[in-house]
Parts: C-alpha cells; sequence; structure tokens
C-alpha cells in the first residue's frame, strides 16, 4: 500500500532509525535496523542475538536429566512442544515405543498448549494494532482456564517439564479430565465472540487486508512454516503430512488459506487453528485408552502393568542415559516446524544438539514483508508473524 | 455512491455487533483473582518453594543425606554437610542449605528424593530484600509436622514408614540422650532405605 507524497520536488534524505532492542512492541530484544525515506520503509535489517543464551551448548553440558528441564525456556510460550522434539528425537535413537496413554496425554496437552499460545498471540496483537480498549483481557480469560488446568498436570503454568524422554511424568489429577471437557464445550462460543468483535470490524479490516503480503513461493523460499505459511496456501502441517504420535487416528482439518496470504490471512489461519486444536482436544478426552484418572485409580495395580497404559517406557532418574548415535525429530507447533537433531555418544551427556527454531525462519523473511510499507504498518506486519524471540536466540 | 451506501451500513452493522458483545460482558459475573486478599487454590502438583518435611507422625527428619538431590540440580543451589555417624556408623545431616535465588523450580531433586523429605511447597511468596536472605539453611527449610502431614495428603505421597528399626531406635534415643542432652539431630539416621546407600560415595 504505498503512499504517493505526489510533490517531485520534495527531496529527502534517507535516514537510518533504529527501533528496538527495548521496544515495546517487538515482543522481546529484536533491533530493527529501518532505511526509512520520510515514512516510507525502503530497507529493513533484523539484528538478534540479544537473548543468546547458548541452549545448544548448554545441552552438551548437562546431563539428558537436567537439560530436559530447561529446554522449556526456549520457546516459554509453547514449552511443551520443545520437550516434544526434544523426547521424540531421542526417543528416535534408543528405538522406545510409547505407550498409546502416553502418547494421547502428549497430544492432548501440546494441543492445550497451542491454543495458549495463539490466545497471548491475539490478544498482543490487538494491542500492536492500538486496541487499547480491553480486548486483549478477552483471550487472556480463556487462556487462565487452560493454564490452570497445565498447571494442575504439570506443575507450573509455562515451565512444564512434563513431557520426557520415554512418556510423559504423570497422570492429571482427579477432577481434570471434567475441567477439561467442560473448557472444550464453552470454548468455540468464546471464538465466536473475539471474532464477533475483531474479524469484520471495519478498523482491523483496514490494518490488516491487503497488507503485508507473502506471496507463495517467497514464503517457500524462506523456509517459513507454520500458519504463516498455510495463510500464504501452501499445505504444509506435520500432523497432517508427516503424521506422528497418533495425530493419523484424529479428525480434525488443517486451515489453509488460498489468496494472497496478507496479515489477515495469518490472522484468520491462527483463528481457525485454535477450533480445530479444540476438536482434537474433545476426541482425545473420548479416545485416550484407559480413559479418566478416577477410572485409572480404579484399575490400581493393573493400570502399571499394563503396556497400553503404562506412561514412561524409561526410569527417570539423574543417571539417564541415551544409547550411541543420531536422532531428528521434527514436531508441529504453534509457529511452525520444531525440529531437533541429537547426536549421542552413549553417555549421560549428548554430544551435539541441533535445534532447527521456526521462528528463526520466520523472521527472515521480515525485510521481505516490510519493504514499501509506511512505518504504521511495521508492527501490524511484524506481530502477524508470530516470531517470539528467545526461540529465534535461543 | 450506492456502494460507500452499503459499505457504511455493513461497517456499522459490524461496530455494533462487536459493542453488543462487549456491552454483554457489563452483566456478567467478574471472574478476577483477588490475589492478595483470596489466596489462589494450587494444585498439589504445583511447584513452589522448596521444603523439607518431617514424619507426619513421629515427627523425625527424613534426610539420610544421600547427596542424590545435590547431585542432580542443575543449578548447583543445593548445599548438603553431612558426617559419619561415630555411632551408628551412618550419614549424619549436619546443615542443609538451598539457595533460591539460583533455583529454577524443575523439580528434579523431589524426584529423585528416596525419602520423598524434599518437596515442592504451594509457597511462593519469597520476595525479599538482599540476595543472602534468599539462602535458607535447615531451620528455614524444615516443616512442621503438621505442615508436613498437609502436604503428604496433598501430594498424594505415601507416608513414610514409622522407623523400621523401632526396638533398637527406641532404646538408642534413650540412651543417646542420657549422654548426650545437646544434639536432637541424631535420630533420622535410622531408616532400613539407608542402609543399601549409593551415597556412599559422598563428599564429605
Amino acid at each position: 500500500m504505498a503512499v504517493n507524497v505526489g510533490n517531485d520536488q520534495l527531496k529527502t534524505d534517507e535516514m537510518i532509525i533504529n527501533m528496538g532492542p527495548q521496544h515495546p512492541a517487538t515482543h522481546g530484544v529484536l533491533r530493527l535496523l529501518l532505511t526509512l525515506d520520510g515514512e516510507m520503509v525502503r530497507n529493513v535489517e533484523p539484528v538478534i542475538g540479544h537473548l543468546h543464551r547458548a541452549q545448544e551448548w548448554q545441552g552438551q553440558n548437562r546431563t539428558w536429566f537436567q537439560y530436559q528441564a530447561l529446554i522449556d525456556r526456549v520457546d516459554y510460550l509453547s514449552g511443551m512442544f520443545t520437550s516434544w522434539a526434544l523426547a521424540r528425537a531421542a526417543e528416535h535413537i534408543e528405538g522406545i515405543k510409547i505407550s498409546p496413554r502416553a502418547e494421547y496425554l502428549r497430544v492432548m496437552v501440546s494441543e492445550m498448549n497451542r491454543i495458549t499460545s495463539h490466545l497471548l498471540w491475539l490478544g498482543t496483537y490487538l494491542i500492536d494494532l492500538g486496541a487499547m480498549f480491553g480486548f486483549p483481557f478477552y483471550p487472556f480469560r480463556e487462556r487462565e482456564k487452560l493454564l490452570d488446568l497445565l498447571e494442575a498436570v504439570a506443575g507450573q503454568r509455562m515451565m512444564f517439564n512434563y513431557i520426557r524422554i520415554g512418556g510423559v511424568q504423570c497422570n492429571p489429577p482427579l477432577g481434570w479430565f471434567d475441567k477439561l471437557k467442560r473448557f472444550t464445550e464453552e470454548f468455540p462460543d468464546r471464538v465466536d465472540e473475539y471474532e464477533a468483535i475483531v474479524t469484520e470490524n471495519p478498523i482491523f479490516l483496514k490494518r490488516t487486508k491487503g497488507i503485508g503480503r507473502l506471496s507463495k513461493s517467497v514464503a517457500m523460499d524462506y523456509g517459513v512454516t507454520g500458519p504463516t505459511l498455510r495463510a500464504s496456501g501452501v499445505n504444509l502441517d506435520l500432523r497432517r503430512t508427516k503424521p506422528y504420535s497418533v495425530y493419523d487416528q484424529l479428525k480434525f482439518e488443517v486451515p489453509v488459506l488460498e489468496g494472497d496470504g496478507d496479515t489477515w490471512a495469518r490472522y484468520t489461519c491462527r483463528i481457525r487453528e485454535m477450533r480445530e486444536s479444540n476438536k482434537i482436544i474433545k476426541q482425545c478426552i473420548e479416545k485416550i485408552p484407559g480413559g479418566t484418572t478416577e477410572e485409572i485409580r480404579k484399575l490400581g495395580d493393573e493400570a502399571n502393568k499394563d503396556e497400553n497404559l503404562k506412561l514412561m517406557a524409561k526410569k527417570q532418574n539423574s543417571g539417564l542415559r541415551v544409547k550411541a548415535g543420531e536422532g531428528f525429530a521434527a514436531v508441529e507447533s504453534p509457529r511452525g516446524t520444531l525440529g531437533c537433531y541429537i547426536i549421542s555418544n552413549g553417555s549421560d551427556k549428548a554430544y551435539r544438539f541441533k535445534w532447527r527454531n521456526p521462528s528463526f525462519s520466520n523472521l527472515s523473511v521480515l525485510p521481505e514483508l516490510l519493504v514499501g510499507h509506511p512505518i504504521a504498518d511495521i508492527m501490524a506486519i511484524f506481530g502477524s508473524i508470530d516470531v517470539i524471540l528467545p526461540d529465534v536466540d535461543r | 455512491m450506492f456502494g460507500l451506501l452499503a459499505r457504511s451500513i455493513e461497517s456499522l452493522y459490524q461496530v455494533t455487533r462487536g459493542l453488543k458483545t462487549v456491552f454483554q460482558h457489563s452483566f456478567r459475573q467478574p471472574i478476577t483473582k483477588e490475589y492478595p486478599d483470596r489466596m489462589p487454590d494450587l494444585p498439589g502438583a504445583f511447584r513452589g518453594r522448596l521444603s523439607l518435611t518431617v514424619n507426619p507422625n513421629t515427627g523425625e527428619h527424613l534426610c539420610i543425606s544421600c547427596l542424590q538431590c545435590e547431585r542432580v540440580c542443575p543449578d548447583k543451589c543445593i548445599q548438603i554437610t553431612s558426617h559419619k555417624s561415630p555411632e551408628t556408623n551412618k550419614p549424619e545431616l549436619i546443615e542443609f542449605k538451598i539457595d533460591h535465588g539460583l533455583c529454577m523450580f524443575c523439580g528434579l531433586c523431589t524426584e529423585v528424593c528416596p525419602t520423598t523429605c524434599i518437596i515442592n511447597t504451594n509457597d511462593f511468596e519469597m520476595a525479599d530484600y538482599t540476595r543472602e536472605s534468599l539462602v535458607y539453611d535447615l531451620k528455614k527449610l524444615t516443616l512442621t509436622q503438621e505442615e508436613s502431614a498437609f502436604y503428604f495428603s496433598k501430594k498424594e505421597l505415601p507416608l513414610p514408614k514409622p522407623k523400621p528399626a523401632k526396638p533398637a531406635a527406641a532404646a538408642a534415643p534413650a540412651a543417646a540422650k542420657a549422654e548426650k542432652p545437646g544434639q536432637p539431630a541424631v535420630k533420622p539416621a535410622d531408616t532400613a532405605k539407608e542402609d543399601k546407600p549409593k551415597e556412599g560415595e559422598g563428599k564429605e
């Protein structure tokens, strides 16, 4: 949406401005080196690394058992997925098979985590666009309920340490499944509420429609994944294209939007994904082997012996070791494909870790999107690709 | 002209729809948690401040100074001082320090503890004025009998066995008391479990 200043005699010099790293709207510590021509952005250079914590190196210097607790911190909004990628990669090396109950529990908590991540994005994105009328608290209301449930099962609200190498840590507490079921029943109505306020709002449409177009080919060239890619019309969702865990037994749609892949499409894609995640959780509650925690308690000792209901296939203690070998696993996180590559030499520490973080690739496409837009659109576009800076820098 | 009018009406409708939703919320029960006045109802699995439990029935300290928590801690925030008791020839706890300024509340120490002595309590209000005051010593860490009973039931932990070496233990404290009245911390050192010590290679 290029603005024509109209007066050719009016000459302006280009100006370089730093945006960040302490800018409140950059969701962390991103520094954007903007070359401006008046109001228009001529060039953008993201400067990253302010939050580098050497997560890979730390993994090589900590035992497996200790690193599992740390890895939630990489992407603090969706800790389940980083744990899951690590666990799956290590299980790939070990060749362990996870019991169906543990797999279902993993899918449930991860989809809950996906909803919380998207809800937080929705709230903060509206703030980025200047919606200061209190809308952010609408999604936070539902997020709070989910976080309480996650807290009850994992111990903390965001640093879960729940998915482990070989299974999951524990069964949910009593009454957990009922609460979750109640949530899944009321959640679609809540999404309707958000949509009533936001989706067709004329101001919102003006700010998002046709802004930050990302074409199919550019997105694929940069290795963009997740909802950002699907909004551009590419059907790539690991849950569907390369089904892992029990996703092949569940019925859900992958929202793929045809069209120009603008900011509004990315918004719509995430909203639809939340609804699909809700459906997945609903199915999991019905299909989970062994049923609710109450039913498991009734079984007593038999539950521990049954191969389908066993939660942990590997003993969790300080001497946790993984066989020598190398393994790779990827999961579909709320931001895109999250990959973990491990080389193990059989000791209690890994020899090498390599993470493929979706935010890093998604951020690299930012210059393509921003050039030619006025300053006011920077946050509208940057917010819509939903990067999280600890995930970029790790 | 007609298109503009149609768009205006459509926009007006959409804005009204949004405002109606917002308006309806005025009549709903507030869901805000009034935190300092009303404490949140935390689940048993919650990972808060670390503490050491005592046996809820007998009041004896459960720590057997096996040093497993010290070894597994990713932040090295636990420091245990123990020595071999000259009477029973078993490790005996002298001092237990946790630097909560370093702790990341991962809960690994609670998982490896063989006697469920170290636990995560539901307490999360630990703000203080200095870093030194975040280092908790044995006295500050140890819970009372009632608190231990509360957490044992809340976390659904199996209750510790009430002193397996009962006849010996019943005689020993009496004798110990007679000899050295100034040492109440001697008692914890006899439970059946600690006889097979992996903890033999402790630093002390």
